[in-house]
């Protein structure tokens, strides 16, 4: 679990590192549509940094300029300081791992992971040995004269890797090269992406939309959609203090409760659905809401609480009889579905790691939880 | 499977006369070449190898069979380069016009071969070329130069568009990702390719006829000059080494990329 004062720490190393990636106002339209819109950030050297997003948000095109493949309409992107959009990918010092891999299909995985060095003219004394080293940084030592398709899926993973890196590159680019394995070797890959990044301390840039992933590989987190980003920040940062609801929504299992502001007192809101009122906070302090305007309340699934008994969620702030209207047994929870009438008949989404036999579908339970859980958005905002 | 037996007997019916069919010409050539008396004859009068014996000794016709190997070669050869890098570009890059190209190169296909033989024909004679075997070879690869590139286009179609932007990202520029990546991944469709071509050209027989004169026949024009005079079984029995090398250029294929490779290849 990260606290306030790691990432705290986690800001004070990045400031000491320079900047190894700079996007500047990159923007990327394609027959009069934008893929990317004015997406600017800087990458420290040596941070993972993931950029999730749903499919069509523009995250793999971002990646694609990075590593030139494509030239941005408009922006800059500077790698170790140094403009690059006039040079050609093969001049760049970018390692990519691509969604397909991509590997060279006719050759060995020593081959494969020799290519680079053989293009960027290595002395050939010195390729068989440097390959060997990076076959065994992926556990493949051995495994060199295999043919590509004689390999698994997972093997395969590992020759890109070892390919996109063998050459020392200054920047690795990961294209969800994850996203076609079943789940187990997935999240076993993602440890070993972790584990090889930190090793080498290699400044990387992952694309995902799996927020799973990218909780658990990544120093940062750029969450993007239609083609802009929406937030940029620290993990546990992005979970906990989400920026807008799409955020939210993306992120974590996510509650929404819609209303009218009504009133205001600090960071506190008051919201009104018909006859009733709830109460949440401001989620994003840079952009203040007006009373009257119609809002939008995230509270993540496990931060409430679920009872039959109204009585036993005293002191939880804010409670709410339902009617439960689904219950899906996970394994090491149950997820209950909740619909509360006095709320506009919101569907609330709670987790229940207890017992779990005692509740079934059609009862009536009380839902509680803290008004300071609940961020309050601007309904617009986060939709464009 | 649980078809009537009648549904199954008119299938297989219709597959016994397709059968027949396809294969009757080979097989009345096949079994006149082996006949012991002077004509061709089908079924053939007693059985030998005398034909066989004699094709040994005909210079005139090994001569014919040699040059039309040259000119299957000399069509191979420009064929390879001409259609690998045509095959590439139309699958591979947004070419301009490639709509157009497209049509352009598949012309050859449009005109009847009797018109593009009379063409070649008046282009060779202003060249002053006509009367070597090398310009029989070009006018092979100009005619079923679609051919190749079809069989390319089709291994070019299926790559993976990623894997040249990965030899780039490996620092590879373009010239070095064609010869290492792009080509090493259509060479099965290059290589059906040009024992297509090869075979074609092997057995050019309308076009050649227009362009070679008495001192240059290849095969298929010295068989058929033959039998307007007298029809000799020695003529099956060179046809049925004709038709052996075909076979063997077939089985070449089966043996180097794989015949589904080259059935799917359009």
């Amino acid at each position: 679990m990260h606290d306030a004062t790691t990432d705290a720490g986690a800001r004070e190393a990045q400031g000491s590192q320079p900047v190894a990636v700079s996007v500047l106002d990159v923007s990327m339209v394609y027959d009069g549509v934008h893929a990317v819109r004015d997406a600017s950030f800087d990458l420290p050297r040596g941070r993972f940094l993931t950029i999730l997003g749903p499919s069509g948000s523009g995250k793999t095109t971002l990646l694609r300029l990075i590593a030139g493949f494509q030239k941005p309409t408009k922006g800059d992107i500077l790698i170790n300081g140094t403009s690059v959009n006039a040079v050609p990918p093969h001049k760049r010092s970018i390692g990519m791992v691509f969604q397909r891999l991509a590997l060279f299909p006719h050759m060995t995985a020593a081959e494969n992971v020799a290519f680079p060095l053989k293009m960027r003219r290595t002395d050939a004394r010195k390729i068989p040995e440097r390959v060997d080293r990076y076959l065994d940084l992926v556990k493949l030592g051995g495994f060199g004269q295999r043919r590509i398709h004689e390999l698994s899926g997972g093997q395969q993973q590992r020759v890109a890797i070892a390919r996109a890196l063998v050459f020392e590159p200054d920047l690795l680019l990961l294209d969800e090269p994850l996203a076609a394995l079943d789940r187990k070797l997935r999240e076993e890959m993602q440890l070993e992406f972790r584990r090889i990044q930190r090793e080498l301390g290699v400044t990387t840039i992952n694309v995902t939309h799996d927020q799973r992933e990218a909780l658990v590989v990544s120093d940062e987190i750029i969450v993007m959609d239609h083609g802009v980003i929406q937030q940029k920040a620290e993990p546990s940062r992005t979970y906990r203090s989400p920026r807008n609801a799409f955020v939210a929504s993306f992120i974590g299992v996510t509650n929404f409760i819609a209303g009218d502001a009504r009133s205001l007192a600090g960071d506190t809101v008051v919201v009104g659905v018909g006859e009733s009122e709830w109460t949440g906070v401001i989620g994003d302090k840079a952009c203040p809401l007006n009373v009257g305007a119609p809002v939008r309340g995230a509270i993540r699934a496990e931060q409430i609480r679920i009872a039959r008994d109204g009585r036993a969620l005293e002191g939880a702030g804010s409670r709410h009889a339902g009617i439960v209207s689904d219950a899906i047994f996970e394994g090491e929870r149950v997820v209950y579905e909740v619909r509360l009438p006095d709320l506009g008949d919101t569907l609330m989404r709670v987790f229940d790691h207890g017992p779990h036999d005692t509740i079934a579908v059609g009862d009536e339970v009380y839902l509680g939880w803290n008004p300071d859980d609940v961020l309050v958005f601007d309904d617009e905002a986060g939709h464009p | 499977m649980n078809a009537p037996l009648g549904k199954t007997l008119t299938l297989w019916l219709l597959i016994g006369i397709a059968l027949i069919v396809l294969s009757a010409p080979t097989i009345v050539v096949l079994g006149a070449s082996f006949t012991s008396g002077n004509i061709i004859t089908f079924p053939p009068d007693g059985l030998s190898l005398k034909w066989y014996a004699k094709l040994a000794g005909a210079r005139a016709l090994w001569e014919a069979f040699l040059r039309s190997v040259y000119v299957a070669t000399v069509c191979t050869i420009i064929s390879i380069p001409a259609g690998t890098v045509a095959g590439v570009a139309l699958a591979k890059y947004g070419v301009r016009f490639e709509k157009t190209i497209q049509t352009y190169l598949l012309l050859p296909f449009t005109i009847p071969l009797i018109g593009s033989g009379i063409g070649l024909m008046l282009v060779f004679g202003n060249a002053g070329v006509l009367g070597s075997l090398w310009p029989v070879g070009l006018a092979c690869c100009v005619i079923n130069l679609p051919f190749m590139i079809w069989a390319v286009t089709a291994s070019a179609s299926a790559l993976d568009p990623d894997l040249e932007l990965a030899a780039a990202n490996c620092g590879a520029p373009p010239l070095q990702t064609f010869f290492h990546v792009t080509l090493p991944a259509v060479m099965p469709g290059v290589i059906s390719g040009s024992l297509l071509m090869f075979i074609l050209a092997l057995n050019e027989f309308l076009v050649s006829l227009l362009l070679v004169d008495a001192r240059i026949v290849t095969l298929p024009v010295h068989i058929y000059n033959s039998i307007r005079s007298i029809i000799t079984p020695d003529l099956a029995a060179i046809s049925v080494v004709f038709i052996i090398c075909a076979a063997g250029a077939v089985a070449l294929l089966d043996r180097l990329v794989g015949l589904d490779v080259f059935l799917k290849s359009k």
